[in-house]
């Protein structure tokens, strides 16, 4: 289409290119420009564009006011291990429906397409519980059961171990949220690969479970990294449940701490900006790598919204 | 002589094969399933058993001498029912018991065959969402509701899943049509459109909260140049509602539009030539080929939308913590600041209110899916 077009067309586009970018990138951009200005440049009147005076105060200022560098080791930690986790259950899953000739197929791949649809909202209640202790899931239940059917060796209302202000905490729903995307994502990048490929190291006398650790396994690795950022950029990105379930400061989150910068009538803008600034940073290093994978896992799990 | 009895054939056993490396392609596939079935079971599905079960129960942390005891739909009681309740037309009631009928009619005139089904699929829809507009707006008349916290959260979140969805369209098609056609420059219109998608929605909160600073923000300050009256975005109700929705509108526009994206690198470019030699115009192209052949795109990215502007939590509660006061508390905030006054027995109900919300959009969806295809 846009070969044959006319210049009035090709300056639309262009046009509207350039507002695109502009949209995308702008207010990350004026994050940026704000972290380098003063305190007392923010609150001038007419605002600056470019900072009159640069400086990197700000930047210390985030790791003295708050521990930032303990935030940014929780948020390592809970996402690195939840994808770690998260892509191998999920590449298991993705390639028993992916490629394996199963029985109820269809079915599961709708059960956990609407699993995907659950609100994450409904689970901070059970889940706040389970994390206090207050239950083990179906142990306590089982136990109680038995209680009531007379059975009374076991203790009504047994408890678990208080997981809250743990990583744990975080781990466990961050894994069960993505894997649902993630393995939706694996199974259509699973059927992509050439089933030949996997008969003909059945015939040169590999075992199916060889053939998947020496064949397919290589052979996905794409797929495996593009699930992986995503399931990495929801865990990172995740408020909610690191908001309620890790309290104390030394166990929040990126997201959740920079909100903590703010007092009930301060906003330190200039130090929030450069909080948001390094905060983000890593997902921006992804995108900057990783733009044309992402795209692909995306378009193919239809992420979040 | 039973000892001795030759063993008849039988086929290897579930286990065996799997000791010799050599499964069934369907006991390979069932057990590399069951890691995903035990996580999802235990941390997704048993949770929602469970809070169903939590809504029937009385359970406030800080009064821990009380305990946790059955009380039955007493909770739903408190959300959804008024005190001094009548039947009459003049209370909104009326209304929505008349929006009820219309919609019991609507499906009726459908099953004796007078009413494409669709049709009446979106005049429910509607009825609906006008239905409970009307709730949350005039939140008990004097107090009739028992909880009008509810009815307005319910009402803003209803407000919010229209307004973004409608608005995260209205810019995320133009935004994919314009990455269609770019050549150059693609991979920054890539990264403009993954921007919005991989930021925090915290933080875009936080951020947009900065940019609508009605003294030093930037928006302000470009309303002012053009000699628009700029208004005090996060302190009044009105304004900050607007505030919010383009907040979140722009950081789910983007994965709109490469979802339609996707949809539009799908159709196959012969068509558009073939209208070309046809003598259509660019308009009549994009109606009668674009739109139709994006219709499955856009139904993905739809559903995906509604069952996330449900949710609506972070942003709101980055730019204003629900406020001015209450006026922008969503459901999400609700429950979320229900559950911090450790009453753990309503935000239970509270939650099955939102998972109902949620589930009866997916089934409205999927079914519109499956009769229009």
């Amino acid at each position: 289409m846009s070969r044959r077009a006319r210049p009035l067309t090709r300056v639309l586009v262009a046009i509207g290119t350039v507002l695109l970018i502009a949209n995308g990138t702008f207010p990350l951009i004026w994050m940026i420009l704000t972290s380098l200005k003063d305190e007392n440049e923010l609150i001038r009147t007419p605002i600056t564009y470019l900072p009159v005076d640069p400086t990197l105060r700000n930047y210390v200022q985030v790791f003295d006011q708050l521990p930032f560098a303990r935030f940014m080791l929780n948020s390592a930690v809970v996402s690195v291990s939840a994808t770690i986790v998260c892509v191998i259950i999920a590449a298991l899953a993705g390639y028993a429906l992916g490629r394996l000739n199963m029985p109820f197929r269809r079915g599961i791949l709708t059960a956990i397409v609407v699993t995907s649809m659950f609100p994450a909202l409904v689970l901070l209640v059970p889940l706040y519980r389970v994390f206090l202790g207050a239950e083990i899931p179906v142990i306590t239940q089982a136990a109680n059961l038995l209680h009531t059917l007379g059975m009374t060796f076991m203790p009504v209302d047994l408890g678990g171990p208080n997981l809250l202000n743990t990583y744990w905490a975080l781990i466990i729903p961050y894994v069960a949220l993505s894997l649902p995307i993630a393995t939706l994502i694996l199974t259509s990048f699973f059927q992509l690969i050439p089933k030949d490929l996997e008969s003909a190291a059945l015939v040169d006398g590999c075992n199916r479970v060889q053939t998947l650790v020496r064949v397919i396994a290589p052979v996905s690795a794409p797929g495996i990294v593009t699930a992986g950022i995503i399931i990495f950029v929801n865990s990172w990105n995740e408020f909610l449940l690191a908001l309620n379930f890790n309290t104390s400061m030394s166990m929040r989150t990126v997201p959740v701490g920079i909100t903590m910068y703010q007092g009930e009538f301060a906003f330190p803008w200039a130090v929030i900006s450069a909080a948001i600034t390094i905060g983000v940073l890593p997902l921006v290093v992804l995108i900057l790598v990783f733009q044309q994978k992402i795209i692909a896992g995306l378009t193919a799990g239809g992420v979040k919204g | 002589m039973a000892t001795t009895a030759p063993t008849p054939y039988r086929p290897a056993g579930f286990w065996r094969r799997l000791r010799q490396g050599n499964p069934s392609e369907a006991q390979l596939g069932f057990l590399m399933l069951v890691p995903a079935a035990v996580v999802l079971l235990v941390v997704m599905f048993w949770p929602i058993v469970q809070v169903v079960w939590q809504s029937f129960h009385f359970e406030r942390l800080n009064l821990p001498a009380e305990g946790r005891y059955w009380i039955g739909l007493t909770h739903y009681e408190r959300m959804l029912w008024g005190s001094e309740m009548t039947w009459s037309l003049s209370n909104l009631l009326g209304w929505r018991l008349l929006a009820l009928a219309g919609v019991v009619a609507l499906w009726w005139a459908v099953r004796r065959g007078s009413l494409r089904r669709s049709t009446a699929l979106w005049w429910t829809l509607g009825m609906l969402v006008m239905a409970g507009l009307l709730m949350g707006f005039h939140p008990g008349e004097g107090g009739r509701w028992n909880d009008a916290r509810f009815w307005n959260s319910f009402s803003i979140t209803l407000l919010i899943i229209v307004a973004s969805v409608a608005g995260s369209f209205a810019v995320g098609l133009p935004l994919a049509l314009l990455a269609n056609v770019t050549s150059r420059w693609r991979w920054l219109v890539r990264v403009a459109l993954l921007i919005p998608w991989a930021m925090p929605r915290v933080l875009v909160g936080v951020m947009f909260a900065w940019l609508f600073n009605s003294t030093n923000g930037v928006i302000n300050d470009l309303l002012r140049r053009a000699g628009i009256e700029a208004p005090l975005w996060l302190a009044r109700s009105d304004p900050a509602v607007w505030a919010t929705n383009i907040t979140i509108v722009w950081a789910t526009s983007a994965f709109v539009g490469l979802i339609l994206l996707a949809g539009l690198q799908s159709i196959d470019e012969s068509l558009y030539e073939a209208a070309e030699v046809d003598g259509a115009s660019p308009l009549q192209r994009f109606w009668s080929i674009t739109l139709p052949l994006l219709r499955p795109a856009i139904a993905v990215a739809l559903i995906f939308r509604t069952l996330t502007a449900i949710q609506t939590f972070d942003i709101p509660f980055a730019m204003t913590r629900g406020g001015p006061g209450r006026t922008l508390e969503t459901l999400g905030i609700y429950i979320t600041s229900t559950t911090n006054n450790l009453n753990l027995g309503y935000a239970a109900a509270l939650s099955v209110a939102l998972f109902v919300m949620s589930l009866a959009i997916t089934v409205l969806y999927l079914r519109w899916i499956y009769t229009e295809d």
